[in-house]
């Protein structure tokens, strides 16, 4: 019935797991190695110490100061991370403490929908709704005046983008925060809110770090929407309603051009090795607070 | 970028027996790039598809940079191009071919207060250079020597561009990357935030500017002239602004400058084999040439087409 013996489909159907397993473990080296080959040409000219702290950004001249966008990037990212991080918070924690279970059933769909609709859309939104509401109302309001593409309309609207996705895994910690603790917690005399306070978020805490650290890596990487609303100006915010310039939003820009200028190509290498090097830190961060978190 | 690149697919619904018999030419067309020559493509393969129904046209907007990078990299057949090739361009095996003309605009908010004596005075070279390259006119008080005090909000293009190059190039020779100003996708999207910013000032190119149909600057936009003999008005010769077909005779008489004035091209990676590469290229610069003004274009002088011709045998 079969070509093959059992021992010898054994070994053949492994052998493709383990091929698969490890065309997956390598793959991170080959776009690094990749993505520092091609970055080459640049490093050969400009010291690393150079390429991320100097200010100026003039391909043409030769000048590749990398410093407004990594700025840029880390502002965007960090206001996003310190808008939508109490949010989710204050979320999970009703949703698995307060709200009743029938509230987490409908909850859930809720948060796919917004992590399904493509960035693209969150862009579009963005333009239409978040920089007229900025420049009409809440730079006015501030005395500010500012055309509403800004590193605030950006942080907005990557802040409702990463939503769902420190949402959901805060939910599932919570969830698996047991009963018995909370219960013994409360048997002590202890109000719900300081069980929350004193119990469920001090166990939670690694798990709530590493959601964080998640949605910051999705924040720093995302694209299009940012491209959209920051405004796309080659210079260092002093505040959240300055225009800005972030590392995806150079390459996704500048790529057409890079045919046209010697070591241009090399130069958005180069940010995508920064890029992937940030990401990879902030994973590493994640699974070592994971790690922690395990432990207990 | 991508999410800006309109797409339009010209197929084939009804088979036109009489052509059919004869017609052998079939198969698909990718044509991305420039916003520039983005409508008039657009009419020119539809025209095309009229003689030959078993063609299939693809074709996408993104931007000069990505057009000659698609181009280069054959992931289209041929790009649409709306600056000059470089020579580093040449280098890699760009093939060009000049197809017609047409301008980048200095575009204002049409409801500006200053509007009208802005266009009665027009702006020097210098003042458009302190505007998009040094930032010293901040102000539209400063632009007229009028007290006002409300900032310029200057937009210019994130996308590489042939528009942003071409307007660089006006003041002094500059690059896009030296323009000041809130960089924002495509074409349509300057033209946008400059209709809903009252102190907004940008450029675009030609066909953004007018609507093509009625021949008049679309809806809450108006043209910043170029006051080019620098006397501190808008003198006779230089007022061409008030019709799409007024503009386009001065870029083709020359009186409105080049750059930022500019021929456009279709560009592909070494001279084209493909048979139906150089039928659509053959059919732009003979048959196809009198789509061109109505599509609002301007087209290139007898000489230079023929030289185009000769550069297909």
């Amino acid at each position: 019935m079969y070509l093959l013996n059992r021992q010898q489909r054994h070994v053949v159907n492994s052998s493709w797991m383990l091929f698969s397993l490890l065309i997956i473990g390598f793959l991170p080296f080959i776009l690094f190695g990749g993505l520092y080959f091609k970055s080459f040409l640049l490093l050969k000219t400009h010291t690393l110490k150079d390429l991320i702290f100097l200010h100026s950004w003039h391909p043409s001249r030769g000048e590749f100061g990398f410093y407004p966008f990594i700025l840029g990037s880390i502002w965007v990212t960090l206001l996003a991370i310190l808008i939508s991080t109490p949010i989710c918070l204050l979320t999970a924690i009703n949703v698995t403490q307060y709200a009743k279970k029938r509230f987490l059933r409908v909850m859930h769909p809720v948060i796919d929908i917004l992590a399904g609709i493509p960035s693209v859309v969150y862009g579009v939104w963005g333009i239409l709704v978040i920089v007229p509401f900025i420049s009409r109302y809440l730079g006015p309001w501030f005395g500010v005046q500012t055309m509403g593409y800004s590193i605030l309309a950006a942080a907005l609207v990557l802040s409702v983008m990463i939503i769902p996705f420190i949402l959901n895994i805060m939910i599932e910690i919570f969830r698996t925060i047991p009963t018995e603790l909370k219960e013994a917690t409360l048997s002590l005399g202890a109000t719900k809110w300081q069980m929350v306070k004193h119990v469920l978020l001090r166990k939670a805490l690694p798990g709530i770090i590493a959601s964080v650290g998640f949605g910051l890596a999705r924040a720093f990487g995302e694209t299009m929407a940012v491209l959209m609303v920051v405004g796309n100006v080659i210079k260092v915010p002093h505040s959240v309603f300055d225009p800005g310039y972030t590392l995806p939003a150079l390459i996704a820009n500048n790529y057409g051009e890079v045919l046209s200028i010697p070591q241009y190509d090399s130069a958005l290498m180069f940010a995508a090795l920064l890029l992937l090097a940030v990401s990879l830190f902030f994973n590493l961060l994640m699974h070592f607070f994971i790690a922690r978190y395990n432990k207990y | 970028m991508f999410a800006f690149s309109s797409c339009v697919f010209v197929s084939c619904n009804h088979s036109d027996k009489s052509h059919a018999s004869k017609d052998t030419l079939k198969g698909k067309l990718t044509i991305s790039g420039a916003f520039a020559l983005y409508p008039l493509t657009i009419r020119w393969a539809e025209e095309f598809r009229k003689i030959h129904p078993g063609v299939t046209i693809n074709i996408s907007a993104g931007g000069a940079g990505k057009g000659m990078a698609d181009a280069l990299s054959k992931m289209a057949d041929l790009g649409m191009y709306s600056k000059e090739v470089s020579p580093e361009e040449m280098a890699k095996g760009a093939w060009t071919l000049a197809c017609a003309k047409d301008a980048v605009l200095p575009v204002m908010n049409a409801a500006n207060p200053l509007a009208k004596t802005i266009q009665a005075a027009g702006v020097t070279k210098d003042k458009f250079y302190g505007i998009f390259i040094s930032g010293n006119v901040r102000t539209w008080g400063d632009l007229i020597g009028m007290k006002d005090a409300n900032t310029m909000q200057v937009f210019t293009r994130s996308d590489a561009c042939g528009a942003a190059d071409m307007w660089a190039k006006f003041m002094m020779n500059k690059k896009q990357e030296d323009l000041q100003g809130i960089g924002v996708n495509g074409d349509p999207g300057v033209a946008d935030a400059v209709r809903k910013t009252i102190y907004g000032i940008g450029y675009n190119n030609l066909n953004f500017v007018f609507d093509v149909q009625s021949r008049k600057p679309y809806q809450g936009l108006a043209i910043v002239p170029i006051d080019l003999n620098g006397n501190g008005k808008i003198d006779k010769e230089e007022d061409f602004y008030h019709s799409m077909d007024e503009v386009m005779a001065a870029i083709n008489d020359g009186r409105y400058p080049s750059p930022p004035a500019r021929r456009l091209y279709f560009v592909s990676a070494g001279k084209p084999v493909n048979k139906l590469v150089l039928a659509f290229l053959n059919f732009i610069l003979s048959d196809g040439q009198k789509f061109v003004n109505e599509a609002g274009y301007v087209r290139l002088k007898e000489d230079v087409i023929r030289s185009q011709l000769n550069k297909l045998q």
